[in-house]
């Protein structure tokens, strides 16, 4: 409840202030500000940045959302009001910024053991070399240390199922620590 | 290979055919054209969700099957289904060559041929798409078609297969077929998943096993035998294409960048070049003022990792 506070609260203070309505930005991209950061670079760990991450990926999560796939005390009440060609223009405005360092510094003895489960796991398959992910596949690499973790603890857990089965299988193979490592390993790529 | 066909048909009693729209079955690969008999001869990919079989009871026609159909109005010929019901991801996709092979009676008979995710290369009459033979594995098969399962099932072959969707060269002098191999040992695990509303379905995951080396083979394969006639190993799994010149040369390239040319009769190494990416296309042969070049792609490749690059490189032959 208070993470749900404190991110109203940003919300509000970025809807509040001028910054919100960037020249190319669709109208219905302004909302997305306060949490998920200037051009879609999110200074909330625990939230994503979605600055040049695929277009078609924040499609079709914005779908997923809407349509019960994919559940979020804060998202699912963001998307109910969007056409599917609001959450196209969404999804390629954020595809076109530029995604900034977040300064995040790996360790580079766990990035090297993230790299080899990578390698195991066969991640480069789907997320493409470097992670710069593809089509429905996201780019995950630079992305917020704290998100990448939570991200796979709830495939593991399958709090999250969007997945088409693809990640819940792969996160049950992986150990904490292997989540661990593996966030390094793609928090610290460019 | 092991099915559970009551299980499958009380799933198709409960959830009715439907699941057809979203089978999947895409086609990877140029088809090819027969204009003789005006037909068109092409291979499709796995079914859909690839490894949880579950939602998609029964054979999935045509998904991992070789196809014929009219060239001009499409209508259906002839298919064989190399595996139904597929849940290891062994598709059919490397391109079909039409070409001449012995029959069963030992007379040259029309055939189409392809290279199967199996590990095996397939010969098959032409007109009718009888299967007249199908080569010795060109690979290791080992536990083939174990269940994949929630924690992960061995088995060699990986879902590369065999043979990916490198197209295969054929040389009618030598009677050898000539194929990229992948020899990839993986763990295969199941997920059940519903239809995922526009996104990958893989119903699961396949995993390298670190502990088993990964590596690759151009296997040269007799069409009128069956049989291996050489093999050279390679390093890395080959991913890309073959080329095979009249001039009795065969070349292909691995993902570590180097580029080589064989003797196409007995796979003698006769000369190699480091490219600096991943020669992970087939080559290909021209010829300009009577000299004849070879020029292949060096780019990489992300199905194995391979090393990327931004290049053509070509080759003069002497």
């Amino acid at each position: 409840m208070k993470n749900l506070s404190t991110l109203l609260i940003s919300l509000l203070a970025w809807l509040c202030s001028p910054a919100w309505s960037q020249a190319d930005m669709p109208a219905k991209a302004g909302v997305c500000i306060g949490c998920h950061g200037p051009n879609g670079n999110s200074t909330m760990p625990g939230v994503p940045s979605l600055a040049a991450q695929n277009s078609r990926y924040i499609y079709l999560q914005l779908r997923d959302y809407q349509e019960g796939r994919r559940q979020n005390d804060l998202m699912t009440p963001m998307v109910a009001g969007l056409s599917k060609d609001d959450m196209r223009e969404i999804g390629n405005y954020y595809a076109k910024q530029k995604l900034t360092s977040k300064g995040f510094k790996p360790d580079a003895d766990k990035a090297k053991l993230g790299k080899a489960k990578a390698d195991e796991t066969l991640c480069a398959m789907c997320h493409l070399g470097e992670f710069v992910g593809q089509n429905d596949v996201p780019k995950v690499a630079g992305q917020n240390f704290d998100y990448v973790v939570k991200t796979m603890h709830d495939f593991k857990a399958k709090t999250r199922t969007n997945d088409a089965g693809n990640m819940t299988s792969v996160a049950s193979t992986l150990s904490d620590t292997d989540i661990e490592n593996l966030a390094h390993y793609i928090s610290g790529l460019n | 290979m092991l099915r559970d066909i009551k299980a499958e048909k009380e799933q198709l009693a409960k959830q009715g055919g439907d699941f057809y729209k979203t089978l999947g079955g895409g086609v990877w690969m140029a088809p090819a054209v027969d204009l003789e008999t005006n037909s068109i001869f092409f291979v499709v990919g796995n079914p859909s969700p690839d490894l949880y079989g579950t939602e998609r009871p029964g054979d999935n026609l045509y998904t991992d099957s070789i196809v014929s159909l009219d060239l001009n109005t499409g209508k259906y010929k002839w298919h064989h289904q190399y595996i139904a019901h597929d849940v290891w991801d062994l598709d059919a996709v490397s391109p079909v060559i039409l070409t001449e092979a012995k029959g069963k009676d030992g007379k040259m008979t029309k055939v189409a041929i392809h290279a199967g995710k199996t590990g095996h290369v397939y010969v098959h009459d032409r007109a009718t798409g009888a299967l007249i033979r199908f080569s010795e594995a060109m690979v290791p098969q080992d536990g083939l078609w174990t269940l994949p399962t929630k924690e992960g099932a061995k088995m060699m072959l990986g879902a590369n297969g065999g043979v990916e969707w490198s197209p295969m060269a054929f040389n009618p002098e030598t009677r050898l077929a000539y194929a990229a191999n992948l020899l990839q040992p993986m763990t295969y695990h199941v997920e059940p998943s519903k239809y995922p509303g526009g996104k990958l379905w893989l119903g699961g995951a396949f995993k390298t096993i670190p502990s088993e080396k990964q590596s690759g083979r151009l296997s040269a394969v007799n069409i009128d035998t069956g049989k291996v006639a050489w093999k050279f190993e390679t390093d890395e799994p080959l991913i890309g294409g073959v080329l095979a010149t009249a001039g009795g040369l065969v070349f292909n390239g691995e993902a570590n960048g180097l580029f080589r040319a064989f003797d196409a009769k007995n796979g003698k190494k006769l000369w190699e070049y480091q490219t600096g990416a991943g020669v992970n296309a087939p080559a290909v042969s021209y010829a300009v003022g009577g000299k004849q070049y070879i020029a292949v792609a060096s780019g990489g490749n992300n199905q194995i990792d391979a090393k990327r690059g931004n290049s053509v490189v070509v080759f003069a032959l002497p």
